[in-house]
This record gives C-alpha cells, structure tokens and sequence, in this order.
C-alpha cells in the first residue's frame, strides 16, 4: 500500500482532532500490518470505493472514546451511550471527510460509505490481500490509531 | 478604583435568536445525528433561538416542515442522511414553500453536494466541525438577509 494514501487521513485527524478536542497532539510511528490484527475496543468504520477500495478504521480504546465523546459534548459522559457513540462516528465522519477532500484534490476518485461503529473486548480485524498502514496518536485523552487498508482497484 | 459603569455591558446586546419584535426564532433542525443536532441545539438556544423540532432523515424532517409551517423560520439540514438525503428533502421543502430559509450543514468533501443545495434554493452552508461563532455568523447572515 503506498503512504500517499494514509498521509491525507493523518494530517485530516491532527486538523480536526486539534480543532474539537483543543489538546496536544502527538504523532507516533507509522508501522505496518499485513495480517489479523486486535482492535483497540472502539472502532469506527468506514469503506471507500471507486479508484481505490479499501477501509479507514478509528481505533481507539474504551476509556478514550468516552474521554473524548464527554470533551466534545462539554459534559461528563459515563457510559458509550447513543450519544457517545453519535460523537466518535461524527469524529470519524469529520477525519475522512477532510482527508477524501485532499484526495480528491490529487486526483483520486472515490466514494465513502457511512460510518459503522463496533465495540467489545478481544476484535480482531482481517483485511484478505490488503496490508493496513496504522499511525498512532497520541492525545491527552489517550491514543487513537488511524488505520488505513487501501488498494487500487486493479 | 474603576466604577462598574465604565466597562461596556455586554448584556445589552440583544440576542442573535431575537427577531426584531422581541419573539424568538423557530428553528427546525434536520440531521441524522445526534451529537450534531445537540451540538446545533445548544448553540442557537443559548443565543434565544427556539428549537420547534428536530427530525432525523429528510423523510422526517419534510413531514416535521409541512406539519409545523408557517411557523418555521429556519431549518438545519444535513446532507447525508438515511432514507432521504438533505439536497432531496431541501428540494421537496422549497417545493411546498419556496419561501423556506434552509441552511445546509455539510462535511467537507461534499462540495458538489453544497452546490447543487444552494443551486436549488438553499440560503447558505456551514462546514463541519462546527464551532459557535460560525454557526451564528452565517445563521444571523441569512436572517439579516429576508
């Protein structure tokens, strides 16, 4: 998978991430995965196609998401409620919109779907024949891992 | 020692929700999710604005428009949505009223989208993530403009 792809969603989440969350952001190494791998317990999915195919994940612990969602809303949140929940997809809609822009801009034509999103103990992801490219970040409120399995359609 | 008079008041100003005969605006907001709705919610009622419904998809927000009108003055609309999407419903709005004052509320990468809403009457749009100022700002443009 080349990185041209995963850069646009990275810049995309420290853009949005810094504008909603008002923290620092740290970015951690980018590190590849080409077979099953273990989700962090909240992850929003969400599926392109058109000249590339392939997923965007935001993966992100229990804990985190729910720091998060109660930032974003301005109230302490206890449980990842519908609330909660309609707060981390409106963050991943917001990541990918920007970062669909940008691709757009260089040329890439393609289509998202509506976000998705699953959470439980003990996930684990398989993408058949697509390695995933994952940049950690690392917030106040804990770390989020932009995930990105893409290919071009052949 | 400075007396309280000397400072500006800054409760003087009136509220952006305010019309010009004191009552609020009505505000119907169309959006599919509810963090945003919240979030639009919050925004306009603290500055007066009346929220007199909300819908979740464009089939409800149509519905929610034709039964609550004349007295909406402004409505939300989000662009995707399931069931009937936001250009649609703002479409089948202007349909029944070509009066109505419809702001659209977009992701970025809808361009497209937010061209053919404005094309098909919608007064303005607003980016997400949303932030207060820009929220107020374009909502009191529209109204300010009819």
């Amino acid at each position: 998978m080349r990185v041209e792809y995963i850069n646009p969603f990275v810049e995309a989440a420290f853009n949005v991430l810094k504008e909603v969350l008002n923290t620092e952001i740290k970015r951690g190494e980018l590190y590849l995965k080409s077979t099953s791998q273990p989700v962090l317990g909240v992850a929003t999915i969400i599926g392109l196609a058109g000249d590339v195919e392939g997923r965007v994940l935001l993966d992100m612990s229990h804990e985190t998401a729910l720091k998060i969602a109660s930032e974003m809303n301005m109230e302490e949140l206890t449980e990842l409620d519908e609330l909660g929940k309609a707060t981390i997809t409106e963050l991943a809609n917001m990541i990918t919109g920007q970062a669909v822009t940008k691709l757009h801009e260089i040329g890439f034509r393609f289509d998202l779907t509506p976000p998705s999103i699953v959470t439980g103990r003990d996930m684990v992801i398989s993408d058949s024949g697509v390695e995933a490219l994952i940049v950690p970040i690392e917030l106040t409120q804990g770390k989020i891992e932009i995930n990105v399995a893409v290919k071009e359609k052949a | 020692m400075r007396a309280k008079m000397d400072y500006p008041n800054i409760n003087t100003k009136k509220p952006d929700g305010m019309k010009p005969d004191g009552s609020a605006y009505r505000v119907l907001i169309v959006d599919d999710s509810m963090f945003v709705a919240k979030q639009i919610s919050q925004i306009l009622t603290s500055e007066g604005f009346e929220i007199i419904g909300t819908a979740k998809d464009g089939l409800e927000g149509l519905e929610k428009y034709k039964e609550l009108h004349p007295n909406v003055d402004l409505v939300t609309m989000d662009i995707t949505m399931p069931n009937m999407d936001g250009v649609t419903c703002l479409q089948k709005i202007i349909e029944f009223d070509p009066e109505a004052v419809i702001i659209m509320i977009s992701a970025l990468g809808k361009q497209e989208l937010v061209k053919q809403s404005l094309l098909s009457g919608a007064k303005n749009y607003i980016v997400k993530p949303l932030d207060r100022i820009k929220v107020l700002e374009r909502i009191t443009s529209v109204l300010k403009g009819t």
